[in-house]
């Protein structure tokens, strides 16, 4: 079935979101996410067992208010599209489950995606122009990259990757030490809007020669989360604002010193910036200037498209069907750490 | 004829079948603790190919592991909506039992965690909610015990006659709490520093008396290698520390000790998961720790985050002091 008008629905349960998003081709026409993020705000992060009973409650009533928005009908839908991993397995299950009845059911093909790309996928919404080959940096709760997007269903390239946490995990840690709520990247974006960037020189981790020549696009995080921590014991009276700007400058600075350089030096010269962290604003701030600096065309989705979401799900799936993607079949189950290299399973 | 799709994930076994007025149309099963996602829909397609009539669905709701248990919900759920037919969400251990005809019995089936689902039946009829126990705790009541070990699954049929009886459930059996607790109010946590080591030391002398380290054991401790060592501050006061190894690739839990009058409220729970999580940025392949035999009360802690008892070390905690070697998987 090669149609570039297919109607497409997809289910995302990786995390904490229950989200159901429906497209017709590149035309978004639902996008309804359930969060169970409050019920996990009590522990300082996201718990596997609760999440995945909150996916199962929501689902039912997530996919039906889809179909309203949509003003469409279950049985419109051409193909089905879900999150297969990488994410937590429980709430991966849920969602695959869901996404198999339904396919089964009416006879339709099904798509189980990787998560990542579907990430990226969801800046081909809305968008008749060319968008590949780019780099893109994904940086959210559970993933830090900078990959090489040659084409979305079938070749995406690691350029490199965390070694330790992943950005929007060190956000939710130094907010836990900063005793800021959860989740930590918003809460620390606030809390820097009044703080001095440059106050204190927090550490750019693999910055320095003697790693670039390893880990040119990796990134670390967890010598910077131990550079706060210290900073904070050795002063008592430290100024909450500062410190939060000046931690999130030294995560920013370093997601794009690296996401830029890829960008220059494979000669591709679009960046796409996607995942939770893409809505910081001073990330956003800082994309901006510096890839108008490098000639650099940068996109980065709507903020309610960066974070994880059903939308960018479906606008996968939809890349497959026209792409003439072959679906994936029964029983793929779920893959907790599927690697970026199989876009489609 | 009206055709009823049954599934059942609430076992190891993922079971389909297609029950018509009390006849068994179609059934099968895959036997596979971890593999009902991949399973269940090949099953359901097998299923459908000489009975694509469906009129309504009916599914096992639990007891049963969740992970498995709500991949058959959820797909049951979303099968039923799209063919726009009813769904009856049924307790597996009453379709178990539903097939046997003895007069009192338990119907047991595997919880994990060396723990089972189960309930009582007498005379046919459940006298009991469903519970989680340890077998021998129902070993003890001399009755019949019929379930997974005795190679009783639900099956199609009696899942089939279950939802007739009208007992049915809209939402999961899930028996347990989920496996959470919000870290404990008014508790600190945060690494240790030099100037901690002093009252750390006292609570180490006051927790273990002479199997004390020594102050310079301490020091030598603290300052080694390949180590992260943390505390728990409440009201100004430190309350417990914690710290582990990474011996090349495996972690070692070091110590977790909680002074006695703030056990009980989560503390240990809390530094464990951050040892655990320290371990997971080491790219350690698995946690260990010892527990003196004796101290049994901390193993359901531990064994709540997946450790599970490997060996045994005698005289390790000195002379008659056994430990108990634990260990989890990070992989
Ligand atoms: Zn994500």
């Amino acid at each position: 079935m090669i149609n570039s008008q297919a109607v497409v629905l997809g289910i995302e349960t990786s995390c904490d979101e229950t989200a159901v998003g429906i497209v017709r081709g590149r035309n978004l026409l639902a996008n309804v996410i359930s969060s169970s993020v409050d019920e996990h705000a009590r522990f300082g992060g996201v718990v596997p067992e609760i999440a995945s009973r909150a996916h199962l409650e929501a689902m039912p009533g997530v996919i039906a208010q889809a179909l309203v928005d949509a003003k469409l009908k279950i049985s419109d839908i051409d193909a089905f599209a879900v999150t297969a991993g990488p994410g937590l397995i429980g709430a991966l299950l849920v969602g695959t489950s869901s996404a198999s009845g339904l396919a089964l059911a009416l006879g339709k093909p099904l798509y189980g995606v990787n998560h990542l790309s579907a990430h990226i996928a969801v800046d081909t919404l809305e968008s008749d122009q060319k968008l590949q080959p780019t780099i893109a940096l994904l940086v959210s709760g559970g993933h830090s990259s900078i990959l090489q997007v040659n084409d979305l269903t079938n070749d995406v390239v690691t350029l490199g990757s965390t070694i330790d946490d992943a950005a929007g995990e060190a956000f939710d840690k130094i907010a836990r030490i900063l005793e800021l709520s959860f989740p930590g990247g918003p809460a620390i974006d606030k809390a820097a809007q009044s703080g001095n960037p440059t106050a204190i020189d927090f550490p750019r981790g693999l910055s320095l020669n003697k790693d670039l020549a390893a880990h040119k696009y990796d990134f670390s995080f967890s010598g910077l989360k131990t550079s706060v921590a210290r900073y904070l014991q050795a002063s008592p009276k430290f100024i909450r604002a500062d410190v939060a700007a000046s931690f999130q400058e030294a995560v920013v600075d370093v997601l794009l010193t690296k996401a830029i350089s890829a960008a220059t030096e494979t000669g591709i010269d679009r960046l796409v910036i996607a995942g939770g962290v893409a809505a910081n604003s001073r990330l956003r701030e800082l994309a901006e200037q510096r890839a108008a600096k490098a000639g650099i065309a940068l996109r980065i989705p709507p903020m309610a498209l960066c974070t994880d979401n059903g939308a960018m799900v479906a606008a996968l799936g939809a890349l497959a069907v026209q792409g003439g993607i072959s679906p994936s079949g029964l029983g793929f189950g779920a893959n907790s750490s599927s690697g970026i290299d199989r876009p489609i399973f | 004829m009206s055709n009823a799709l049954v599934i059942d994930t609430s076992t190891n076994r993922t079971l389909v079948g297609i029950v018509s007025g009390g006849a068994l149309l179609f059934e099968a099963h895959h036997d596979d603790p971890l593999g009902h996602g991949e399973a269940l829909p090949k099953l359901v397609q097998q299923a459908l190919a000489n009975n694509a009539q469906i009129d309504s669905v009916i599914v096992g709701m639990g007891p049963g592991p969740f992970t498995g248990l709500r991949v058959g919900i959820s797909f049951a759920q979303s099968f039923a909506f799209a063919r726009g037919i009813p769904w009856v969400g049924v307790c597996g251990l009453d379709a178990i039992a539903s097939e046997i005809s003895v007069p009192e019995f338990f119907v047991a089936i595997d919880a994990r965690r060396k723990e089972v689902f189960f309930a009582r039946y007498v005379a046919g009829v459940r006298s009991t909610e469903p519970g989680v126990a340890q077998p021998s705790q129902l070993i003890k009541i001399a009755i019949p015990i019929f379930g997974e070990a005795t190679g009783e699954f639900p099956s199609a049929l009696g899942l089939a006659k279950t939802a007739e009886s009208g007992l049915t459930y809209r939402a999961p059996v899930y028996v347990r709490r989920p496996d959470a607790y919000p870290p404990p109010t008014g508790v600190k946590f945060r690494p240790m520093f030099q100037p901690d080591l002093v009252p750390a030391f006292a609570l180490e002398k006051s927790i273990y008396k002479s199997d004390a380290w020594t102050m310079a054991q301490f020091k030598e401790e603290f300052a080694a290698k390949d180590r992260t060592y943390l505390v728990a501050e409440f009201g100004g006061a430190l309350i417990a520390y914690a710290g582990a190894v990474n011996l090349a690739g495996t972690c070692d839990v070091l110590t977790l000790s909680v002074a006695e009058e703030h056990r009980k409220k989560g503390i240990g729970r809390e530094m464990l998961r951050r040892l655990i999580d320290w371990a997971r940025t080491q790219k350690c392949e698995a946690i260990m720790l010892e527990v003196r035999v004796g101290n049994e009360e901390a193993m359901p802690l531990y064994e709540s985050f997946g450790f599970i008892e490997i060996s045994r070390r005698a005289n390790y905690y000195g002379p008659g002091k056994t430990a108990i070697v634990m260990r989890k998987e990070l992989q």
